[in-house]
């Protein structure tokens, strides 16, 4: 993963995945053999059943928050990714 | 109708299910009840290898001649972990393997018993998926999501780790279950948002380019899209470059095609991809050993990039026009959207680029020779599957590819030792065809106890040992970026024609030009396995060469001066 540009801004980006052990263990590897600069990390249930919704805060420009984005998209395990993209969220979602 | 079967069982026959035929394996205590249950399905034909490393890399090997699933077996703890190395292999070159793994009892579990590790956990980051199977209902369709996840979308290693109270577990076992686990999202290739778009953007940027450039990777042989990159070619006249993984896409001695670019790619071929205005890359990474410093990388070009990985687009190089998608749909759609044309002044352009090599050989056993007599003794038509270093450059530089998938190699993972076991997968793959598996002295002695499973299994693959008695790329590293000391790379070699003899296998030993025709002939034409010896130069070195981190513009074309060999 490339290092973030000069000018970064947080980025939280909200995974939806299996509540399965492995499949979390996995998504927090991403993570670290990614090298990703995160900030803040939170996981709750997303509200549907058997799937949960890890959030985390990142301090990189919109390249890399998609790129970090990306990785995550083509997980197994994982349903969807979404990048919210301002501080005032970014502060929401690391409380 | 059901019948009561046990989970041991149930895996062989999901396995027979699925399509496999070929097992690599080692038995071992968690894994016992497969073991037992194997006899009874003739149709899986088990390979006992001699370290499960092997099994892997034979998967791997066998995976990528065949476009099936390789499937690999190993009992847990040391069996397990003995597969690492092949499955990340698998996992940086996207082979669809299929690891299969004994594990202690589940009420054991994290209680460290006897051979307990945490496969699970060790494989994560060289895996697709992987699976712990917690009761033996889960099973069957663990194994068909495997078999499934390992080949679609961007293939890759999974790994399913089964418990050995599991194996023994007996449940009523009906018809064959579809995938049970409906979570995994297949990675669709094709249409995805915006794909014409990027078609068409991505031809008005050929139609406008004075020097462009097709390169190819991996992606072109996993899509089988050699009829229609070559199309794209030669109806636009864009020389054509092939990494590490491309080459055999695009046949060698083609005249659009310019060879292998990167670290130790000919310097003409790099210059082509520095001068460039637009680069067209189809399933390729655009990995470090291709790009030198990414900095300075192509720096005049717009690069369209072609992948069936979104997350590839822009991870490595900036790109003009990303397409996602499976690279021969995506190359025919972009060869029925581009207008004819020729390139001619930008070729005779590249032909000016063109040096010749310095290199020094004894006996006159370069490279060159050694690997012209294999493509003539196996009449142009066999498998290369190289090792790691110095040969597997020369290997890819040098070797006259004409068949589409015919050169594999550990490309991402660069694993010594790989070629020995890979190739015992390609002839189960291709058992009608030759395979020579090419490696260092250094490699070679990594995994030559395979040559007893060859002789074991009647799998007759053709050894080539290039000897200079060194780790050879290491000592080159040393003799330019590390005052010449030569740290530990001198390696003492058995002799290898006693020791091929000791297997039964015929051995011999070239030393001289004048012998290669006759003896490499006459170890092609062998029944059984094979191996050869070349003593070559001790010091020769791979030419042009970027060195790490440096520009592409920039080769060591000759033995730095102090550096020398004598």
């Amino acid at each position: 993963m490339p290092v973030p540009s000069p000018s970064p801004s947080a980025h939280t980006v909200a995974v939806l995945l299996d509540d399965a052990l492995v499949t979390l263990n996995r998504a927090f590897g991403v993570l670290r053999t990614r090298n990703v600069p995160i900030e803040g990390l939170a996981l709750h249930p997303s509200g549907t059943a058997g799937e949960s919704r890890l959030t985390f805060v990142l301090k990189a420009d919109a390249a890399t928050a998609d790129r970090v984005a990306q990785q995550f998209h083509k997980m197994m395990g994982v349903r969807s990714v979404m990048i919210l993209a301002n501080e005032d969220s970014t502060t929401e979602a690391t409380r | 109708m059901s019948e009561m079967l046990s989970g041991a069982e149930i895996l062989c026959r999901a396995l027979v299910d699925g399509g496999v035929e070929v097992i690599f394996g080692y038995p071992g205590g968690a894994i016992m009840p497969f073991y037992h249950a194997l006899p009874d399905h003739p149709r899986l034909r088990h390979i006992l290898v001699r370290h499960e490393q092997a099994a892997a890399h034979a998967a791997d090997g066998y995976a990528r001649a065949s476009g099936r699933v390789g499937v690999c077996v190993a009992t847990s703890g040391p069996g397990a972990t003995n597969l690492v190395t092949g499955l990340a292999a698998a996992h940086m070159d996207n082979s669809p393997v299929v690891a299969i793994t004994g594990q202690v009892s589940r009420p054991m579990i994290g209680r460290d018993a006897f051979q307990e590790t945490d496969i699970i956990g060790i494989t994560l980051p060289i895996t697709k998926k992987n699976y712990l199977v917690q009761d033996v209902t889960e099973l069957a369709g663990v194994v068909a999501d495997a078999m499934a996840v390992a080949v679609e979308g961007r293939p890759g290693p999974v790994l399913i780790d089964v418990p050995k109270d599991v194996q023994n577990q007996k449940i009523e076992y009906g018809a064959p279950q579809a995938r049970a686990r409906g979570q995994s999202r297949p990675q669709t290739p094709g249409a995805s948002p915006g794909l014409e778009d990027g078609v068409h953007k991505a031809a008005r940027l050929i139609a406008g380019a004075e020097r462009p450039l097709i390169m190819v990777g991996h992606g072109v042989i996993l899509a089988q899209a050699y009829a229609e990159v070559r199309a794209l070619a030669e109806k636009t006249g864009i020389p054509v470059i092939t990494t590490l993984l491309g080459i055999s896409a695009f046949p060698d001695g083609h005249p659009l095609h310019l060879g292998m670019p990167g670290m130790h790619g000919e310097v003409h071929v790099n210059r082509a991809i520095q001068h460039a205005d637009v680069i067209i890359g189809i399933g390729l990474r655009f990995d470090d050993r291709v790009t030198g410093n990414t900095a300075s990388f192509a720096p005049q070009a717009r690069i369209i990039h072609i992948d069936l990985d979104r997350a590839e687009i822009g991870k490595n190089v900036p790109v003009a026009v990303g397409i996602v998608g499976d690279a021969r749909d995506i190359t025919r759609r972009l060869l029925a959207a581009v207008e004819p044309r020729r390139c001619e002044r930008w070729l005779e352009h590249i032909r000016g680029f063109v040096r010749t090599r310095a290199e020094s050989y004894r006996g006159g056993l370069s490279p060159e020779a050694i690997l012209a007599s294999i493509y003539e003794a196996s009449h142009g038509d066999c498998t290369i599957v190289t090792d790691v270093g110095q040969h597997q450059m020369w290997v890819a530089k040098l070797y006259p590819y004409q068949h589409p998938n015919s050169h594999i190699t550990s490309g991402g993972l660069g694993a010594m030792g790989f070629a020995v076991p890979a190739a015992m997968g390609v002839h189960l793959a291709r058992p009608s065809g030759t395979v020579w598996a090419i490696s260092g002295d250094g490699g070679f002695q990594m995994n030559m106890a395979e040559m007893a499973t060859m002789v074991q299994e009647g799998l007759p693959v053709k050894m080539a040992v290039f000897n200079n008695g060194y780790l050879g790329m290491v000592r080159q590293w040393q003799q330019f970026f590390h005052e010449k000391r030569y740290s530990c790379t001198p390696i003492w070699s058995p002799d290898y024609v006693k020791l091929a003899e000791a297997y039964g296998i015929p051995g011999y030993r070239v030393k001289d030009a004048s012998e290669l025709a006759e003896t490499v002939g006459q170890a092609n034409t062998q029944p059984g396995p094979a191996l050869v010896e070349f003593m070559i130069e001790q010091e020769a070195n791979v030419f042009p060469m970027i060195p790490p981190g440096g520009s592409l513009s920039e080769p060591i074309e000759t033995a730095p001066a102090g550096a020398t060999g004598d």
